[in-house]
């Protein structure tokens, strides 16, 4: 395995020689554990930890809610306040496992727009971001289809109308509506696949992230600076570096300790301030509720959903221009999958190759503009769709392709980077051993 | 806290069993109250509602008596246990005036009653005459019994007439009178009990008076934050109450679940359901905290369960869970309606509402309980109650309370929005039994991992130490 030249593990008594010729097990522990890890990470490097915490309490707990929950149109519902009514800790359980998807997505939104200020998606990690995007594409599948189990109201008018995207596929989009829900409206059929489906998609995120950490265990991390581990021997590497453990491990375990005190507040005393007062009323398909509002994660998503409306030029010449195939809520829907797209695209799409936004004057502005534009679309996305709202998601959406494919192709060309340290040791030093530094 | 709980209660129970005069006169109750002597497993002071409008025809009235299992037979005086002097004084038109659902359109305001016996009358139809029309009397409960008690009141009179237009009339004032902090009582009283000690066997009013003003300050305080309009919905200013169960520390007040209880049983029976509680759950600690017995005289009391194995009807027990109601006119089941309903809004979508004052459910329960301005409008034959608290401004269902509509055991005066707040708090609780553990382990929680992050401060900053230090030295 190519990597950060360190040293490995050498087995050292006759069983683990006996061991490491048959498995080389504790040789693939010892080198994750003790990879070499860039030292000047900062705060914004923590997000990983806390994701692989969300994933496992997920899972855990929701191995656990299984254990009670039943998945039947008639008494899903029920069962669920069964657990927060008569399973012993079931109301934390539960509680946990609603709010650990909102601290997942918290996790995962962090960790992607760290990804897009220092550049992480650039060669050689863009199959580490590819893989990132597959997560977080299964993340949001698994957390939609969890969504639904509960049986509220939010979750089955929330199913059929995420499913409904899929009606507005031109000629087939029918068919696949009904092939996904199992019949033609959304019903026990659709319940049960979903459940089936998310008791397996964790295990697939599981696997992917372990892909994740094994494809940038490869490249190496990426840091503050954007600068390379220098590898031309151990002991150069050894000056950008420290291992994981125990250096990394604890500085993670304590900002995962700090989250996890707002995590056990929001639970302990909020539990359902992120979620919907609808969803506590039992699905009914003879009411349709007032508004119908995704969670707080998919707000940004569904604001460019809806933005797209029929009186908007470019959906008015696609729908020309195809023949009236694309029509207003079809073009929402690939605007939607456009979003993530282009996202998913940005190795390819942004052309400096300065990785770091500490180092491109122009870019930090129009990446913070970013930030705000995806807070914007969240804060949209939650609000009716009426004026002026629709007007601000159209413009939000706007600059968040804009952003991709124009903005970024173009910065690295006219851009004039500042100067960067010729190695992490350099802004290490710079960091933390300067004079200045020691004032303080 | 199980301790003072059960003390207060025994102290309160001599209390009242003390001043109540006789009473005790039909010791044939099913489950006799505990006398004054076994102040160990004294009952609750509040003593649990019977069920009213629920209940089959035969004990249908079985009034809110107190008494816990007091069915009060037809005519005997309720005078059940020895203690609850206090009857239903003018339960009188409880069941008839309330009735129907929000959310349903028809909702006859005479339905209501026996809740079984919906075919009774028709919903819209007679609508100007809420009376308690005749087929109701099951309904009408307490009426007979309710004398019986503190000799109060011919509160059977009262209830036949009452007819349920003037009850929103009533209302519209006292809603408003929240302000005023005129029933300072209410809150007090259960401030009271959270705050004082032993002293607090007193009863309620008493010391109720002396912690009044605090507890009106805080209501105030609240109402003013509280007054920004719900952005979303057209729906008018909710007022923010300081429960009990608010905040890190947040409990529920026992005695007003009890209360809250008693205003469940004897007006929203009639029309709501609560078919996801288990009944066995008033006894739970951090709950209403009913003895045993009584709730089993509550279960009992309630509508029989048709048992799917024999296909016979059997009466309820503990184990099974409250009624569901259903029909026309019905309401909508209250299980976890303060769960799913938000009080806050916005502003402007932001959440920070919610944020601060809570997500507002039993606010919102109680704006709209309080919040009839006593119009009325007509709409598609369905007469629908203007209220300030509803979104659509209309509600289908009638002004359920009206002043004194219920006689607590615990002399906490019974105003509109006193049993608002109270009935309130009792649907928090329902929504959300474990709430108070889980605010436990949520403190706990945050405790433990503060020590544990400081700790892993240290760790971190002494682990890193040498990687930040050592090479300034060479400077």
């Amino acid at each position: 395995m190519a990597g950060i030249p360190h040293d490995h593990y050498e087995p050292g008594t006759g069983f683990e020689k006996w061991l490491h010729r048959r498995l080389p097990i504790v040789a693939v522990i010892y080198d994750t554990i003790m990879i070499p890890t860039p030292k000047n990470l900062n705060w914004m490097w923590i997000w990983g930890i806390v994701l692989m915490f969300c994933l496992v309490l997920q899972i855990v707990t929701g191995i656990v809610l299984v254990m009670h929950y039943t998945p039947h149109v008639d008494m899903a519902f029920a069962s669920v306040e069964h657990i927060m009514r008569n399973v012993n800790g079931g109301y934390m359980l539960r509680y946990l496992h609603a709010n650990g998807a909102s601290l997942f997505f918290v996790a995962v939104y962090l960790h992607i727009f760290r990804n897009l200020y220092y550049g992480s998606y650039k060669a050689p990690r863009e199959v580490t971001w590819i893989i990132g995007m597959l997560i977080y594409l299964a993340m949001m599948a698994t957390a939609f289809m969890g969504y639904v189990l509960p049986w509220g109201q939010m979750s089955f008018w929330g199913a059929t109308v995420i499913t409904g995207l899929f009606g507005a596929i031109p000629g087939v989009g029918g068919a696949i509506q009904q092939w996904l829900l199992g019949g033609p409206a959304v019903d026990n059929a659709t319940l049960n696949r979903f459940f089936s489906l998310h008791y397996l998609l964790p295990f697939v995120i599981l696997g992917l992230a372990i892909v994740h950490v094994w494809a940038f265990h490869t490249t190496g991390n990426n840091n503050p600076t954007g600068v390379e581990v220098r590898r031309t021997s151990k002991e150069d590497a050894a000056k950008d570096t420290l291992p994981f453990w125990p250096y990394f491990v604890m500085k993670d375990l304590f900002a995962l300790s700090v989250v996890l005190v707002l995590f056990f507040a929001v639970v302990g005393f909020m539990p359902n301030y992120l979620g919907h007062p609808d969803n506590y009323i039992e699905a009914n398909p003879l009411a349709t509720p007032a508004h119908i509002v995704p969670e707080w994660y998919f707000l940004p998503f569904y604001a460019i959903l809806r933005a797209f409306t029929a009186d908007v030029w470019i959906v008015q010449i696609a729908s020309f221009l195809s023949f009236g195939i694309i029509d207003a809520k079809f073009f929402g829907v690939l605007a939607m999958f456009g979003a993530i797209l282009v996202m998913a695209l940005v190795p390819w799409l942004d052309t400096s190759r300065v990785r770091s936004g500490r180092y491109r004057p122009q870019f930090k502005w129009w990446f913070w503009l970013l930030a705000f534009d995806f807070v914007l679309l969240m804060w949209c996305g939650a609000m009716p769709a009426e004026e002026p709202y629709a007007t601000i998601s159209l413009i939000a959406s706007a600059y968040w392709f804009a952003y991709f494919l124009v903005i970024l192709p173009l910065l690295g060309v006219i851009e004039k980077p500042e100067p960067m340290p010729a190695t992490i040791e350099e802004d290490y030093l710079a960091h933390y051993e300067s004079p200045t530094r020691m004032a303080e | 806290m199980i301790l003072r709980t059960k003390t207060l209660s025994a102290a309160l129970a001599l209390a009242i069993s003390a001043g109540g005069t006789a009473l005790a006169q039909d010791a044939a109750t099913p489950v006799p109250a505990p006398q004054g002597g076994q102040t160990q497993q004294s009952s609750e002071p509040t003593a649990t509602p019977a069920p009213a409008g629920q209940t089959d025809a035969g004990q249908a009235g079985a009034a809110p008596a107190e008494a816990p299992g007091a069915p009060a037979e037809a005519g005997s005086g309720v005078t059940p246990s020895g203690e609850r002097a206090t009857a239903p004084t003018q339960s009188s038109e409880p069941v008839t005036t309330q009735d129907p659902a929000e959310e349903t359109p028809m909702e006859a305001p005479t339905v209501p009653s026996a809740a079984q016996t919906d075919t009774v009358e028709e919903p819209g139809a007679g609508t100007g005459d809420a009376a308690p029309a005749e087929g109701t009397t099951e309904a009408a409960p307490a009426a007979e019994e309710a004398p019986a008690a503190e000799g109060a009141a011919p509160a059977e009179a009262p209830a036949a007439e009452a007819p349920a237009e003037e009850a929103p009339a009533e209302e519209a004032p006292a809603a408003e009178a929240e302000a005023a902090g005129e029933e300072a009582g209410g809150p007090a009283a259960n401030a009271a009990q959270m705050t004082e000690g032993q002293e607090a066997a007193v009863p309620a009013e008493t010391t109720g008076q002396v912690v009044a003003e605090e507890g009106h300050d805080d209501i105030e305080g609240h109402a003013a934050e509280g007054e920004q309009p719900a952005a979303d919905h057209g729906a008018a200013h909710i007022e923010d109450i300081a429960f009990s169960f608010e905040g890190p520390f947040g409990k529920f007040d026992q005695f007003q679940l009890q209360r809250g209880l008693q205003v469940y049983t004897e007006v929203c029976a009639a029309c709501h359901g609560m078919k996801f509680v288990p009944i066995r759950t008033l006894h739970d600690n951090g709950g209403p905290g009913l003895p045993e017995d009584q709730v089993r005289a509550y279960a009992a009391n309630l509508t029989p369960v048709l048992d799917p194995d024999t296909g016979e009807e059997r009466p309820r027990l503990p184990t099974d869970h409250f009624p569901t109601v259903t029909g026309d006119g019905m309401g909508p089941d209250l299980s976890l309606m303060a769960k799913a309903r938000a009080g806050f809004h916005g502003p402007y979508g932001t959440g920070i509402s919610q944020l601060v004052n809570g997500i507002g459910g039993p606010e919102y329960i109680h704006a709209v309980l309080t919040g009839y301005t006593g119009e009325q409008v007509e709409q598609a034959g369905t007469v629908l109650y203007q209220n300030t608290a509803f979104p659509s401004g209309n509600i289908a269902m009638p002004p359920p309370l009206s002043d004194d509509l219920v006689t607590y055991e615990d002399g906490t005066p019974a105003t509109v929005d006193q049993m608002a707040r109270d009935v309130s708090a009792f649907l928090m609780w329902t929504a959300e039994p474990k709430l108070t553990y889980r605010k436990q382990v949520g403190l706990v929680s945050v405790l433990f991992l503060i020590v544990l992050t400081s700790l892993l401060y240290l760790t971190n900053k002494r682990l890193w130490a040498p990687h930040k230090r050592k090479l300034h030295h060479k400077h």
